[in-house]
């Protein structure tokens, strides 16, 4: 077992409980003992980042201090914009000691431990898609997804800037591909799996955002997709919950259930379906579960 | 060696499309454009590309490669002919295009000069004519703004303009992040308060594609997030992304995580808010409506909230200059280098070439 | 566009005609810094300024014009930095200046290694304030000459297609280099010296056509640019042995020596076995990767990407490349060609404040200073004179040419003409200058133009965007062009800044040859004198470094 701290963020802390859930049924059998982090915040989803950029260093800081002091050497997130601000972050403290001098004595003085070691910020999704945790996943994903059809869906701060996340290509990613087949299932090719879903400006400039939700959902669905896979809770939510706002705007409904990463990989590995808390989900995954009869 | 390249071809009059592939002999060290140039010469005279300098530094070659912006002059193409792909060359996006590889940038320059590109002089003329007196590190603000060269890549990806075309975009606001950060510009609070409108800052969708695609490392993002630290450090916050924002750093220093239910009342008013009563409702059915109360309050909260009161509070709002902090470090990762190696350490690599005679040698 | 401003500035109805978009200019690639005596670094004056430049150019540069250049650019500079040019600082706040090749003082103005990008967008959004009317992507084809006076540019309109004139009381051309002639070159696509030629069709004046600056660090294979600022920061030369060879030729400046002198010691090295595939080093190891990073990241990137080398870590493969063209329309101080009417500033024209060779850092300062009188003379005199009359032929026969072009068929494409030429001018007419390959050479072009004069076949024979057209038409101007410079070069007979004769007439000739080499179009080939040097205070002398 690989011992890395676990940062849920907010969302799977909240409306996207399922997430947390099915991450936590999910993290032993890909060999990952998930250590989860207490005393942390919001990253600042790139929102405190633009507000008051040097309380978002702090507070990441923060949180990557907390992590080092579990003594593991990795950070686990479930959530592409946790990734790029803690990594955006790291890269900005280990790079830049004055920077870091100053945040430290910040932190020192509000009782948080100084911030000195390198920590490796890793989604999940990365954790499972080479190494051992890909063997792993491929022996415990006995239960097989008999050929669903699923479309990945990356979402942005996962790829971009391949300079701060650097794990795949950002115009030719092959992680979700490589898990969806592990698990049995047949990975769907469409031009929009790498671009925005709209969630950051979906409550400020929602006409622009539906503009951009619209792309991935249209184009999986007339590719045959069964689902929609994402290892983003934000991409999850707006693609799960507004697609009754497209369906209000265009008159046109999908219906395309959106997968958690972690529930497409758990039902693979045969987690219980009530661990997986489709129920919790806008869209109905019914016609998933009824194709995999679990 | 053999290159294989496919371009997309486009007749405006005829509004005719065809993908024509080719097969051409180039040298080693060939770029897509010195390919494009073979092209030209020896196969179709009528192939139609912009292109001037072929160092990155005119812009006129931005065009797109299996679907990415790029500068055809900065792209090797050994690497490319080496796995026998056989890429597909076709026009920048989000612009119309005129022919073949060749786009209207009319619509781009026209997002350029709405955000007064040029400098508005503040109150503080230098005495005798001579120079402003500026440190450096204070010009630093706006060096990576500076680098722009409008080859229009960033604006070819932005997935907000591909969705609303009203959107300024990344080049514009760039280039008014290197005017609002420019301490010789007067009309700071005058460019944040355009750049506040409809569609302004807040009308980015965080895709970052402008970021990846940029050949100069501008980083037009960084410079929206510049734009929009500024605006709340002068107290312009009244667009939804702004509040949006806003309520983000008080659930941090409140709760510790965000209050998600009262994000959208926060974000659009109470009354907007009610509109959404029926989408909030199918929501909350299914757990996605966490309620507000007892509130959900990470452990140790009272450390981000003292931290909040030692970055904001008791030292002032720092705008764009915070982010502008970490730019040091994140452009070593662009170069790639940590630069830690001794001079005697690189002379010694494997294959390195002889140590120069120095001046102190003759001693 | 400093022209252009200026005649704004001073009430004139102006519009800038470019085949590019403006900021797509090749100045934008100039990188090292802009010359101006502020004394910021270290002491310095004018006279100091003028001095170097007289020097540099081989005393043939005109005294008058260079200590009026030296003496304005200072102000401009200032003027550029009021209108937000994004320079470098220094500690105490001022603008910082680095030293450059052949200076006497550290006086280069600079923005890192992209000061000429910075220069270009300064200067475009003063454009875009004054909201002054570009014709962008407009081919300028021919002058317009009616009356004894230039009146007009003919154009072809690139993106929409179809022949324009633009009548104009007054034209200015900046229209920049023809380095294009030489197959390696630091220059653009776009430096084909249309404005030169266009003039010399008329008749005007060419001055000093045989003089072309060789920069010494173009990057092998490509011939792109790498700034003189990398040896400006401390950057060596080095040989296939690792010795910095320059203390062999230029013992107090080492590399910091006139560009002439270091690009023929480089090809000295590489002529006598030193060199590596044709090319020597330059070696900036020893600067550290903080300094480099800091100071030299757009020539660390133009290493990486197209000679595959880190400089942090090995030393980058370089070699004389053509990059600059001393010589242009001559023109007086105010940009005023012989035409009355025509005006040319930047490297387009021959004041001539670089003479024989070009001090680093003084093309973008003559582009400001000279843009400037250029664009103030001609705007005077079109608000002094009131008629413009453009007759109606001028067009029809642009158009009937044009047809002609466009229909021709059965013979060759303009490429391997294009190539020919840059190949054989690199070989016969660079560096080092022989009197039989110069011989030689002057039959070669015979023997291109005729091939070019019988016709050569333009595959597109559409309107829309039809560069097929527009690089036919820069190939016939770059022959013209090459044929007058071999003319004024094979006439030198002796050595002078970037005319170097080794093998025959080693030594500067001040009894014979200090004086302007002067070219003129006839129906028969160009026809060559000479016009007399002007003097103020700098007695020559012997040029070391």
């Amino acid at each position: 077992m690989k011992k890395v701290a676990y940062y849920k963020g907010c969302l799977a802390s909240l409306s996207a409980k399922e997430l947390d859930f099915a991450t936590q049924a999910l993290a032993p059998k890909v060999g990952l003992e998930l250590i989860e982090l207490e005393s942390v915040t919001c990253c600042g989803a790139g929102d405190i980042h633009e507000a008051e950029p040097d309380y978002y260093l702090h507070l990441n800081a923060r949180i990557l201090s907390y992590a080092a002091a579990e003594g593991v050497d990795t950070l686990l997130t479930v959530c592409n914009v946790c990734t790029l601000n803690l990594r955006q972050a790291n890269f900005i403290l280990m790079g830049d000691s004055e920077v870091r001098a100053r945040v430290n004595e910040n932190l020192v003085s509000v009782g948080v431990p100084a911030y000195e070691r390198d920590i490796d910020v890793r989604h999940l999704l990365w954790e499972i898609a080479e190494g051992e945790g890909y063997e792993l996943l491929k022996s415990a994903a006995h239960r097989g997804l008999k050929g669903l059809k699923v479309a990945p869906f990356y979402g942005c701060q996962i790829l971009r800037p391949s300079k701060i996340n650097g794990f795949e290509d950002p115009d030719r990613p092959w992680s979700l591909e490589r898990i969806i087949e592990a698990c049995g299932g047949e990975a769907i090719d469409y031009p929009a799996k790498i671009k925005c879903c709209g969630f950051p400006i979906i409550q400020a400039r929602e006409e622009t955002a539906l503009g951009e939700l619209i792309q991935p959902i249209e184009q999986a669905y007339e590719a045959g997709a069964d689902a929609i896979v994402t290892p983003c809770p934000l991409c999850h939510l707006s693609l799960d919950a507004w697609q009754s706002k497209l369906k209000a705007a265009t008159g046109r409904d999908f219906k395309m259930p959106i997968l958690h990463l972690s529930q497409l990989v758990g039902v693979a590995a045969g987690v219980e379906e009530a661990e997986l808390k489709f129920k919790r989900h806008v869209v109905s995954v019914k016609p998933v579960i009824e194709k995999l009869q679990i | 060696m053999q290159v294989g390249l496919k371009i997309w071809r486009f007749n405006s009059r005829s509004g005719e499309r065809e993908l024509q592939e080719f097969e051409i002999d180039a040298p080693e060290e060939a770029t897509l454009l010195d390919c494009l140039d073979i092209v030209k010469d020896r196969h179709d005279g009528s192939l139609a590309y912009r292109k001037s300098c072929r160092m990155m530094i005119c812009g006129s070659c931005g065009m797109r490669m299996d679907g990415a912006a790029v500068l055809a002059c900065k792209v090797r193409m050994y690497d490319v002919a080496q796995e026998g792909r056989v890429p597909v060359i076709s026009a920048m996006g989000n612009l119309p295009i005129v022919k073949d590889l060749v786009v209207d940038m009319d619509p781009f320059w026209d997002k350029f000069k709405s955000v007064d590109p040029y400098l508005q002089p503040g109150y503080q003329e230098p005495p005798d004519g001579r120079e402003h007196l500026i440190r450096q590190e204070r010009m630093n603000v706006i060096h990576k703004e500076a680098l722009c060269i409008n080859c229009g890549c960033c604006v070819s990806e932005c997935n907000a303009m591909e969705s609303n075309p009203q959107f300024l975009g990344p080049q514009a606001l760039a280039k008014a992040m290197r005017f609002v950060g420019d301490p010789r510009d007067g009309e700071k609070l005058a460019r944040l308060e355009k750049l506040n409108g409809e569609h302004g800052i807040w009308e980015c969708t965080r895709c970052y594609f402008c970021n990846e695609r940029c050949p100069k490392g501008v980083d037009p993002r960084d410079a929206i997030a510049k734009l929009g630290a500024e605006s709340m450090k002068e107290g312009i916050d009244r667009d939804m992304g702004a509040k949006h924002a806003k309520w983000f750093v008080t659930s941090a220093k409140t709760t510790g995580w965000l209050r998600e239910t009262e994000l959208v009342p926060k974000t659009q008013g109470v009354v907007a808010a009610i509109k959404q009563t029926k989408f909030a409702l199918d929501l909350a059915v299914k757990g996605k409506v966490p309620p507000p109360f007892p509130p959900h309050v990470a452990k140790d909260v009272r450390e981000a909230r003292r931290l909040y009161d030692l970055t904001v509070r008791e030292s002032g709002r720092r705008g764009y200059d915070g982010i502008v902090q970490g730019e040091h470090a994140l452009a070593r990762l662009a170069h790639g280098h940590s630069g830690d190696e001794s001079l005697e350490e690189i002379y010694d690599r494997p294959g390195s070439f002889k140590r120069p005679y120095l001046p102190d040698d003759a001693a | 566009m400093r022209a252009a401003i200026e005649a704004y500035d001073a009430g004139a109805d102006v519009a800038v005609i470019s085949k590019l978009h403006p900021t797509r200019s090749h100045s934008g690639a100039a990188e090292g810094g802009i010359n101006a005596a502020l004394g910021n670094a270290a002491e310095d004056s004018p006279e100091i300024h003028a001095f170097d430049t007289v020097k540099g150019s081989d005393y043939i540069g005109d005294q008058d014009a260079i200590e009026l250049f030296t003496r304005e650019a200072p102000g401009d500079i200032l003027q550029l930095e009021h209108w937000g040019a994004f320079f470098s600082r220094r500690d105490d706040g001022k603008l910082a200046q680095r030293p450059f090749g052949a200076a006497g003082s550290p006086r280069t103005v600079y923005a890192a290694d992209i000061t000429g990008h910075v220069l270009i967008q300064v200067l475009y959004e003063q454009l875009v304030k004054r909201d002054i009317k570009v014709y962008e992507e407009y081919f300028a084809w021919k002058l317009v000459e009616n009356d004894g006076r230039c009146q007009g540019v003919v154009c072809w309109d690139l993106l929409n297609g179809g022949l324009h004139t633009i009548g104009g009381k007054t034209v200015v051309l900046a229209t920049g280099g023809q380095g294009r002639i030489y197959r390696t070159t630091t220059n653009a696509y776009a430096c084909t010296g249309d404005g030169a030629a266009m003039a010399y069709y008329l008749g005007v004046a060419l001055k000093d056509m045989e003089f072309m600056q060789f920069h010494p660090t173009t990057l092998y294979p490509s011939g792109i640019l790498l700034t003189e600022g990398c040896r400006g920061e401390g950057a060596y030369l080095i040989n296939s042995e690792g010795e910095r060879f320059m203390k062999r030729y230029a013992p107090n400046a080492m590399e910091l020596a006139s560009r002439d002198v270091v690009s023929r010691s480089e090809q000295t090295e590489i002529d006598e076995g030193r060199g590596i595939n044709g090319s020597v080093y330059l070696d900036m190891r020893h600067l550290g990767a903080e300094r480099i990073i800091e100071r030299l990241p757009g020539s660390r990137e133009l290493s990486m990407t197209f000679a595959g080398v880190d400089p942090i870590y090995d030393p980058v493969p370089v070699r004389p490349g053509a990059h600059y063209h001393m010589g242009g329309v001559q023109t007086d101080n105010d940009g005023a060609t012989e035409l009355t009417g025509l005006y040319a500033a930047g490297e387009v024209a021959c004041v001539s404040v670089h003479g024989a060779n070009r001090l680093g850092g003084n093309s973008l300062m003559e582009t400001i200073t000279f843009g400037r009188r250029a664009g103030r003379a001609a705007a005077e005199w079109a608000l002094s004179h009131t008629t413009i009359d453009v007759p109606a032929s001028v067009e029809s026969d642009a158009e009937r040419e044009l047809k002609s072009m466009l229909g021709f068929s059965g013979g060759e494409r303009p490429w391997q003409i294009r190539q020919d030429l840059g190949t054989s001018m690199l070989e016969n007419f660079g560096v080092f200058r022989r009197e039989e390959q110069m011989a030689k050479q002057i039959e070669i072009l015979e023997e291109l133009k005729e091939r070019y004069d019988h016709g050569v076949v333009i595959e597109d024979k559409g309107d829309v965007f039809n560069s097929d057209l527009t690089q036919a038409i820069e190939l016939g101007n770059m022959i013209e062009l090459a044929r007058c410079m071999l003319q004024a070069g094979i006439a030198r007979k002796e050595s002078r800044g970037a005319h170097a004769r080794p093998h025959d007439y080693p030594k500067r000739d001040d009894e014979n040859f200090m004086k302007h080499s002067i070219s003129r179009y006839t129906p028969d080939g160009p026809d060559l004198s000479y016009d007399e040097v002007r003097f103020t205070q700098y007695e020559p002398m012997e040029r070391t470094y």
